[in-house]
């Protein structure tokens, strides 16, 4: 079963990946065959002068593919394949042996078919060790209207705004590290991270000289893939009997990100706030009733906060995050709460520098830390004190030798466990510290 | 020849080899846009709004459509925007790819972007100053 399901997830990659060649081919061969790409097209006639020669009905211009009059259907994507090894532990995906399960691919279509309005839709797969497994998915497809530059809506799927990164995660060539903060930006996650079903208010308000502030409010239902990471996270620890994982459940939520771009050149400060209402899983304790056993609805609240700045000067960019998440859980049974609430809460910084040396390199490093539970931030008293906390130094180097095709290579030192600490594939933690080597390379369109 | 006559040419070369090179500012470009534009003067905050995504679509309703001149106009990008050419391109990547925005189009000589600009409408295009403009209207940047 495990072969037919690696066979079919190889097979989904090279389809993923040969569709985006493909059309990354079709767009940048057309400069080689067409000289330009947009000069009017004529032909002598029997008097032998130019007349214009009726464009064809479907045409490729660039990425916009003309149909007739209508607005252009404009198409991008890209493919990206990456390499993970690493000391002691595997860290997403079988990172110990070396491991290429680390992929994504993407294709997005836009049109702006009415004054204001644009629709747009992206489909994405991805493989991260035993998340994802190349499923493709609906990343995004919305209807956006814009009224002004102070307001606007988006409807449908969409992506989830939360600090500098979440919404472009997945986009190995918007950044210059391979892997972000994973305490912070979890690629584990992603599934249900990245975006929502619902809708967004969005806009920019000037501010005269004290800048302008960005904000988007949204709303709707997150939705956890059955190979997602939460539920390969809830299998894993409930995997040792009497308990039994069942399901995970989509959950609805709320949030608001607001950036002050303030009157420095390149200063911004961002606050978010999210709540997610009922992330609910269920599961089995396979012990007689008489001693609590049965069918378990296991309900978590969680309000989170995040804060962010950025300053770009000159040709660097300095960046910080800081987390804060509460996590309040409680069992129901035949809609009643049979547990009191618990608490725990959960915090994750970083703190980042990236140079753009010339057009083709550039080097960044960060420093993450990432807390299990704020109130025991050492683990001490606990069986694995290391599963309290992790540690991330990273280096990163990105060369991009042509416009549409980027390579990295990236070295982290790492000290704790809390992210890795998952029983099947790293039984025995400790706190010495390990080592992580990723190699990354992207190609787009 | 007298040694100031020298250091008059040898700065005038040095000029047109840095014009050459393609580090035009913003003092040496036009704005030009295509003829269904109907907007006729942008100041420069309005023209950092466009280039920054935060104004999509123009007072008509069609859709914003940036074409970039790739390296030649490097400087004028950093003028108006406070960004590299890379850190632009980095930028309109983020936007394009989680539905924010539409990436803007490319193209390595002035006369595919006006091309270019001449058949998209809604596009728009910074180009160096003095061009011969065909098929595509000037916007007055004030």
């Amino acid at each position: 079963m495990k072969q037919l399901y690696k066979s079919k997830s190889n097979s989904s990659k090279l389809t993923a990946g040969a569709l985006v060649l493909a059309i990354a081919s079709a767009v940048y061969g057309q400069d080689a065959t067409q000289g330009t790409t947009n000069s009017p097209a004529t032909s002598a006639n029997s008097a032998g002068t130019n007349a214009p020669v009726a464009k064809p009905f479907f045409s490729l211009q660039g990425t916009d593919l003309h149909i007739g009059n209508l607005p252009p259907i404009t198409f991008h994507g890209f493919a990206s394949q990456g390499y993970l090894g690493s000391t002691t532990y595997d860290y997403l995906g079988k990172s110990k042996d070396g491991s290429f399960e680390f992929s994504e691919f993407a294709l997005n279509a836009s049109v702006s078919p009415f004054a204001h309005t644009t629709i747009s839709a992206q489909a994405f797969c991805f493989d991260v060790g035993n998340v994802g497994q190349y499923d493709v998915s609906l990343d995004y497809a919305m209807v956006d209207y814009n009224v002004c530059n102070e307001f606007g809506i988006r409807g449908g799927r969409i992506i989830r705004p939360e600090g500098i990164y979440n919404s472009i995660q997945s986009i190995d060539l918007a950044r210059t590290s391979i892997i972000l903060p994973q305490g912070m930006y979890d690629a584990r996650w992603r599934d249900f991270s990245a975006s929502i079903d619902g809708g967004s208010l969005y806009g920019d308000i000037g501010l005269h000289k004290g800048g302008d502030v960005s904000y988007e409010v949204y709303g709707g239902m997150a939705n956890l893939a059955p190979n997602g990471g939460i539920a390969r996270l809830l299998e894993d620890s409930l995997r040792n009997p009497p308990t039994q994982y069942l399901d995970v459940n989509g959950f609805p939520e709320a949030g608001i990100q607001l950036w002050w771009n303030t009157p420095v050149q390149g200063l911004r400060a961002g606050v978010f706030a999210l709540y997610a209402f009922g992330v609910s899983y269920d599961y089995k304790l396979n012990i007689p009733p008489a001693f609590g056993g049965g069918g378990y609805h296991s309900v978590l609240n969680v309000p989170e906060e995040q804060f962010s700045l950025e300053y770009q000067w000159k040709s660097w960019t300095f960046q910080a995050e800081y987390r804060y998440e509460d996590l309040y859980s409680h069992n129901v049974i035949n809609g009643i709460t049979t547990t009191p609430t618990t608490h725990t809460a959960e915090d994750t910084w970083y703190v980042s520098a990236a140079y753009q040396a010339n057009h083709w390199l550039q080097v960044g490093a960060y420093y993450t830390e990432d807390y299990a539970n704020v109130a025991n931030r050492t683990g001490d008293g606990t069986a694995v004190p290391s599963d309290a906390y992790q540690k991330d130094f990273a280096l990163s180097f990105r060369f991009d030798p042509k416009p549409w095709w980027v390579i990295k290579l990236e070295g982290h030192a790492i000290n704790g466990t809390a992210l890795i600490a998952d029983g099947q594939n790293n039984p025995n933690r400790n706190g010495r510290e390990w080592y992580m080597l990723a190699l990354k390379t992207t190609v787009s369109f | 020849m007298k040694l100031t006559n020298l250091k008059t040419l040898a700065a005038g070369i040095v000029t047109l080899w840095f014009s050459a090179a393609g580090l035009l500012a913003q003092s040496g470009v036009d704005v030009v846009a295509n003829n269904s534009v109907a907007t006729a003067s942008l100041d420069k905050a309005a023209l950092k709004d466009i280039l920054m995504g935060k104004t999509a679509y123009w007072p008509g309703g069609e859709a914003v459509t940036i074409v970039v001149l790739t390296d030649k106009t490097d400087a004028a990008l950093q003028e108006a925007t406070g960004m590299s050419g890379s850190a632009f391109k980095t930028f309109w990547q983020r936007l394009a790819f989680s539905g924010r925005g539409k990436q803007p189009k490319e193209a390595d000589t002035v006369e595919k972007v006006l091309a270019i600009v001449a058949e998209t409408k809604g596009a728009i295009a910074m180009v160096p100053a003095g061009t011969t403009l065909t098929g595509v209207k000037k916007i007055e940047l004030k």
